[in-house]
């Protein structure tokens, strides 16, 4: 009995560098999955770069712009790419409100469907502004992770985001630096 | 009484002849404007034709234009080059008359036409004193070009309705009629900036044009400067291009060409044909509504010091400083953009694939000037 009761704790000890192993290897693995819907958040031409840059890292991803809660069937990963651009919107016929709107209800839906947020901020300070700042503050804190270009957040607005809502912050020097990140964020 | 009449008549020949010596002088620097310009193809050139042999009604119009083909052993991509849409923004000029200064190709095929409306070449526009030439230094010699307008020569099209009603039916100011970049898709019997946007579709439909780039310069205070304008059939091409001069360390902005704005080449040339459409911008101070004296110095050096205020007070969307941005960094602009999207042409599409020899590298022209690739005036 006493030789049993031996045997099982050395093997408990031995083991347990493979349990944790095990289970760092989940704490540490990419969070998100295959298929990945890619669209905007205020329709700049940024999101057209999180596609190309998607198709470089081998992501099987889907580009639409103006993406609604009916695209979220099958996709396993939502990423949004803010970047506010009134032509941009004008160009999908839309306005800012009616933009804002989609994005919310698109938000909800996958939150509801527990489909992970992945957020892309691409444009670097030249695409802050108030409008671009707006969508950030209403949609980043439902985000599992963030990529950005680091010229965006050179006063710590999505610092002090992502502190307060425990989101994985990762910062870039240029938009074609997201390549590594985005492709190590995909099991 | 007699000796009078006689000083009068005396007066009145003499200034007769000040009218006249002075009708002649400015008829002279008048007419000068319509002195061709001299371009130096380089022995890659395979051939030069007319873009009325794409549309013969322009032929002996003043519309009718050169088109310079250079054609490569390879089966491989189409690219269109137009430079001078607005012959009053040189940077778009002159980066495509280096590249037919200098390029060769081995596979695909490239035209070139450096002055799109070269009506728009015969005259300026007098109420904004702009200087009818300006000139580079080559290692061989000045060599000058004219700096024309942004519009077809009144002369050669006339009257301006009271409003241009564009083919997609926007009403737009009269003077629009002249402006080539807002008379797509053309029409075979409009008007000659009509005829030439015309001209121009038929060679992008008939040489099968897998990539259309329009040069262009913008005011450094309007939004769309330092970008790529693209059609939507080009997005993705845009995406790769301009994340390729980021890694040059070029910033540039895109900008989707918006459905809505009809009648230019960024989007009527992708509605109408299969060909991707791209327009590219660079900042010049001399078009701009800010710029002080209007001079040679401003359209080659671009310093201006209406802009150093203007960029303190957050005016601009470029950055400005006393430095200014000469031709030679916009013309490199236009290059590395050019260049950015013929290998962006290949990673989207192998089988459109353009090799290209001799081509003036951006960084060596913006650092050592436009001259070291321009050929000497003979």
């Amino acid at each position: 009995m006493r030789k049993n009761i031996i045997l099982v704790l050395a093997l408990c000890f031995l083991l347990s560098p493979v349990a944790f192993a095990y289970k760092n290897a989940g704490e540490n693995s990419p969070p998100f999955e295959l298929p990945n819907l890619i669209t905007s958040a205020g329709q700049s031409a940024d999101v057209q770069m999180a596609s190309v840059l998607a198709k470089r890292a081998g992501l099987n991803a889907t580009l639409k712009k103006t993406a609604t809660a009916e695209d979220l069937e099958n996709i396993k990963t939502l990423t949004l790419v803010f970047g506010a651009s009134l032509k941009g919107l004008g160009a999908a016929g839309i306005d800012v409100d009616q933009e804002k709107e989609r994005v919310r209800e698109l938000v909800s839906e996958a939150k509801k469907r527990d489909i992970p947020l992945l957020c892309l901020h691409l444009g670097g300070e030249a695409r802050r502004g108030q409008l671009t700042d707006q969508l950030i503050t209403e949609f980043l804190p439902f985000a599992q992770m963030a990529i950005i270009v680091k010229s965006g957040n050179h006063d710590g607005f999505f610092s002090k985001i992502c502190e307060e809502n425990n989101i994985s912050l990762v910062e870039v020097e240029k938009t074609v630096d997201v390549l590594t990140p985005l492709k190590d964020a995909f099991k | 009484m007699k000796e009078k009449i006689k000083k009068h008549h005396l007066i009145a020949l003499c200034l007769l002849c000040l009218t006249g010596t002075l009708c002649w002088l400015t008829g002279v620097q008048f007419l000068s404007m319509r002195k061709t310009d001299t371009f130096y193809p380089s022995p890659g050139l395979s051939a030069q034709t007319k873009l009325s042999d794409y549309f013969p009604q322009l032929a002996d119009s003043p519309g009718d234009t050169a088109v310079y083909c250079f054609r490569g052993e390879e089966e491989g991509g189409n690219l269109l080059i137009l430079g001078g849409t607005h012959p009053n923004e040189p940077a778009g000029f002159i980066t495509a008359v280096l590249l037919l200064e200098n390029i060769t190709v081995s596979r695909g095929k490239i035209f070139i036409i450096p002055q799109a409306n070269l009506s728009g070449f015969t005259h300026d526009d007098p109420f904004e004193g702009n200087p009818q030439k300006f000139s580079l230094e080559t290692p061989g010699g000045r060599r000058w070009f004219r700096f024309g307008s942004r519009l077809t020569n009144p002369t050669h099209q006339w009257p301006d309705p009271t409003l241009f009603t564009n083919a997609a039916g926007q009403a737009l100011s009269g003077a629009e009629v002249r402006n080539l970049n807002r008379s797509y898709p053309g029409k075979e019997k409009g008007h000659l900036t009509e005829q030439i946007a015309f001209g121009i579709m038929e060679l992008i439909k008939k040489e099968e044009i897998d990539l259309s780039l329009d040069l262009h310069e913008a005011a450094p205070e309007y939004p769309v400067v330092n970008a790529i304008v693209f059609h939507e059939n080009s997005a993705e091409l845009a995406a790769i291009a301009s994340m390729e001069l980021q890694m040059e360390d070029i910033d540039i902005r895109m900008e989707a060409s918006p459905p809505s704005l009809r009648g230019l080449s960024h989007r009527e040339w992708g509605d109408h044909t299969p060909s991707m459409a791209i327009l590219l911008e660079t900042a010049n101070a001399s078009h701009g509504r800010l710029k002080g004296k209007p001079s040679e110095a401003l359209i080659v050096e671009g310093k201006d010091p209406n802009y150093v205020k203007a960029s303190k007070l957050g005016m601009l969307f470029v950055p400005y400083s006393k430095d200014g941005i000469p031709i030679k960094e916009r013309v490199a602009r236009h290059l590395a953009a050019v260049n950015a999207l013929v290998s962006g042409l290949r990673e989207l599409n192998p089988d459109q694939a353009i090799d290209i020899g001799n081509f003036p590298p951006a960084q060596t022209v913006n650092e050592q000037g436009i001259g070291l690739y321009l050929h000497p005036p003979k």
